[in-house]
């Protein structure tokens, strides 16, 4: 993360503008056993009242660690139930990486805040229909499949 | 021209400038070697 991601120009100017960083030793007590830290990289999104949102573990090169951060804005703003805040999110996410790894869960979480929204159904078909065509192999396509019928 | 990342290095000095800022925490495990 020091030598590629954290100097990539993109990747800290979106941290800075976006995030509170916060850097601790992996083995700095109490937080290694409360968060369960055993191998680096570790990082954890949280919320300005320190309760955790998303996370990973490993490298993410820069391509993957902007749209890592702005799940993790999504989520806090979906947990919160702040849906248009959510799907603003989600929606520039998957404009701007739609190659990432975080796309496929911003297009299931996009798809669930719109129907929340509108509790209009169709908007967890499109959920199923984009996760089948656009990443069939994703973890994430047949946890929508039972949306495939509305 | 990469952006200097300023890093808090204490919990609470985090949470109290994100909860003055709004923003949310990356929390970054590092092995300082």
């Amino acid at each position: 993360m020091d030598a590629v991601t954290y100097p990539n120009a993109k990747a800290s100017k979106f941290l800075m503008e976006n995030f509170v960083p916060l850097r601790i030793p992996y083995d700095e007590q109490p937080y290694m056993d409360s968060f369960k830290v055993r191998w680096t990289p570790r990082l954890f999104i949280m919320d300005p009242e320190g309760s955790t949102h998303h996370d990973a573990q490993g490298f993410l090169p820069p391509d993957e660690f902007v749209p890592f951060l702005k799940l993790g804005q999504a989520k806090i703003a979906f947990n919160a139930n702040r849906l248009d805040a959510a799907v603003d999110i989600l929606e520039d996410l998957l404009k701007e990486s739609a190659a990432s790894g975080s796309a496929p869960e911003a297009v299931y979480l996009n798809g669930v805040s719109q129907f929340k929204k509108t509790h209009d159904a169709v908007a967890l078909k499109k959920v199923y229909l984009r996760l089948k065509f656009d990443y069939p192999h994703s973890s994430w396509t047949p946890r929508a499949y039972p949306y495939w019928h509305f | 021209m990469s952006e200097e990342i300023i890093w808090q290095t204490g919990m609470d000095e985090a949470l109290n400038k994100a909860g003055e800022q709004g923003s949310p925490i990356l929390l970054d495990f590092f092995n300082p070697g």
